[in-house]
């Protein structure tokens, strides 16, 4: 065990400093206050994703996507490299930079993140076509605006959608082009993504299915459409991809660290080499629901990636329980929460057939929609859309995570609202399962 | 950290407590102004029953007054994409001004202790009354009729629970 002495000289190094490397850094200066800790990045500054079509749609302004503090690395005693990760040498613990520099290392992170995936057609590499992943992508789907009065879009995911919805905001004139058989199929099942389809269609943005491009059209620096494999034409003046992402493993290639889809690491977010972690969207970690090592590049899992992998490196011994998909999203002031397997389509990426045997479903009034999935009484997925509706979201899903037995409520869930109360029952017979400290006391505040 | 608790043997489910955290989160802070004035927003804390009725002590099954529990860590802080919900000494804040209405903390709360309404709506201890002391520290405690609601420690809150109830409670 090191001692006190030695641990003060620790050097910690972060590649990576979006949600997993921010989090992990402050988790370290809080555990850690001599620490040496280094976050290497190949950005200038550090913005939340997620927010870039806020951006875009002109609701939020640049200094609005800063989820620290601009002096954040700064006040906390982190020393900040604006460079890419280019080598990494575990043998000698070392990580080698696009500007020449050789940082050594006791303890390192990979967060690299991931890259918008694009699809191998024709064309797709003109200037004009954008994946909305990076400030500089809404930077320069900005700067060509005013020329630009239509987009398409290529990908009926969340980043796809999210994109022609701000696009639409600024007037463009917007088509999403989707393979799949209906939008969002890595977030809602057939019937609740036709709701959405529905609402895009009423404000205004066209939607394809099953449609497959072949080829960006145009000249060097003008986009002129997007061609089908029917032949059929998109005339655009911008191309936005939102056809999910891969993992940047660019820095593991070579290396003797464990990957399949991503960085494989263990519950304690470990790869396979000594005093190497991965946090974020590039670790394939233990999907909850699945039971298998996963990605879900989602902002939660990253920052909470990120903090256990932090709590690891310094030897407090922290078990990550594991990910979840889940989303939560707006589209033109509708609310849709989704999280689950059963909900997805199946498919390589999706559902797998026989992931429920039952589903509850309910709808109201229009626009407000519950459905959830259970399989053998327990819930396996849900679709929450509308205001009401998605407050009851926290409770199914801790739930879900927690694999509770619903039967004893199975008649009240769909009209379940934000009530814990519901549950306390439930709770405190499955009590092993709430380990933390906030169910604990509420078991035993309710046990007297 | 100072955090609010419920004694379930003491709460009838009288819901003087939503009120009170409603009107405690208005401009005019009174109950008339601003129900007239339409300024009247969600408690950020719900009376829920199980297996039991309000206004009549439970026997068999649960009435308490639940909030946010100011949990750490925190997975709504975890979840928000734009850093208004933080940790700030112990508690759980939204930065209502940075909150965009994701709901990404709605999702993520386990205890369905955050209203989605334009912004996240969750207990912040009544920052207004950061000021006042004891039993007028919260707008909640210092309404709870039947003096269920209690700001402590959960050490200190435990000594309570390990009481018996009795009809004047002369402990706080």
């Amino acid at each position: 065990m090191a001692g006190p002495k030695s641990k003060a000289k620790q050097r910690f190094v972060i590649i990576g400093a979006s949600a997993a490397g921010s989090s992990a850094a402050e988790t370290l200066r809080r555990h850690h206050p001599q620490a040496l800790i280094t976050v290497v990045s190949d950005e200038k500054v550090t913005y939340s994703k997620p927010l870039l079509s806020y951006y875009l749609a002109g609701k939020l302004g640049e200094e609005q996507l800063f989820f620290r503090s601009p002096d954040f690395f700064e006040r906390y005693g982190i020393e900040k490299i604006h460079a890419r990760a280019v080598g990494l040498r575990p043998e000698k613990n070392t990580v080698e930079l696009s500007d020449g520099q050789k940082l050594q290392y006791d303890k390192l992170l990979l967060a690299t993140g991931a890259a918008p995936r694009f699809p191998k057609i024709e064309g797709i590499r003109r200037d004009g076509v954008f994946g909305l992943r990076k400030l500089e992508d809404a930077h320069g789907i900005l700067a060509r605006l005013p020329k630009t009065e239509r987009a398409v879009v290529l990908g009926g995911g969340l980043v796809g959608l999210k994109a022609a919805a701000a696009l639409k905001e600024r007037g463009v004139a917007v088509t999403v082009l989707i393979d799949s058989p209906h939008a969002l199929s890595q977030m809602l099942d057939e019937s609740s993504a036709r709701i959405f389809e529905k609402i895009f269609e009423q404000n205004g943005v066209t939607i394809r299915t099953r449609a497959k491009p072949v080829a960006v059209l145009g000249t060097k620096n003008q986009i002129e459409g997007v061609q089908l494999a029917s032949g059929e034409v998109f005339p655009c003046d911008v191309v936005v991809v939102g056809k999910g992402v891969d993992p940047s493993l660019e820095l593991v290639e070579g290396t003797p660290i464990r990957k399949e889809y991503g960085v494989l690491v263990d519950d304690h977010l470990r790869t396979s080499v000594e005093n190497i972690y991965a946090a974020g969207d590039v670790a394939q970690a233990r999907d909850v629901l699945r039971g298998e090592p996963w990605i879900n590049a989602l902002w939660p899992c990253a920052v909470e990636q990120g903090r256990i992998a932090a709590l690891n490196m310094l030897g407090q011994e922290t078990i990550y329980r594991g990910s979840m998909r889940q989303n939560s999203v707006q589209f033109f002031g509708v609310p849709v929460i989704s999280a689950g397997l059963a909900v997805l389509t199946p498919g390589p990426l999706g559902g797998r057939p026989g992931e429920h045997d039952e589903t509850l479903e309910s709808q109201p009034a229009p626009g407000i929609y519950r459905k959830i999935f259970l399989k053998d009484e327990t819930i396996v997925g849900f679709v929450l859309v509308g205001d009401v509706p998605i407050e009851a979201a926290g409770v199914l899903r801790i739930l879900m995570e927690r694999r509770v037995p619903v039967a004893p409520i199975k008649e009240e869930l769909l009209e379940l609202g934000p009530d814990l109360g519901r549950l306390l029952p439930l709770i405190v017979e499955h009590r092993e399962r709430f380990v933390e400290r906030e169910f604990q006391e509420l078991v035993q505040t309710v046990g007297v | 950290m100072e955090r609010l608790f419920c004694d379930p043997r003491r709460c009838v489910g009288c819901r003087a407590c939503e009120i009170a955290c409603a009107v405690e989160h208005t401009p005019s802070k009174d109950l008339f102004v601003s129900v007239l004035n339409g300024e009247l927003g969600p408690p950020r804390r719900r009376v829920q029953t199980v297996g039991a009725e309000p206004y009549r002590v439970a026997i068999g099954g649960v009435v308490l007054s639940l909030g946010c529990h100011h949990c750490d860590p925190a997975p709504c802080v975890d979840a928000c994409i734009t850093g208004a919900m933080h940790k700030e000494n112990g508690q759980t804040v939204c930065d209502t001004e940075k909150c965009v209405g994701c709901w990404m903390c709605v999702m993520s709360c386990p205890y369905g202790a955050i209203t989605p309404k334009v912004k996240a709506l969750k207990c912040d201890l009544c920052p207004d009354r950061k000021e006042k002391r004891g039993h007028s520290r919260y707008a909640c405690v210092e309404t709870c009729p039947t003096e269920a609601l209690f700001a402590g420690t959960f050490e200190e809150f435990q000594k309570v629970l390990a009481e018996p109830v009795t009809a004047v409670w002369e402990g706080r």
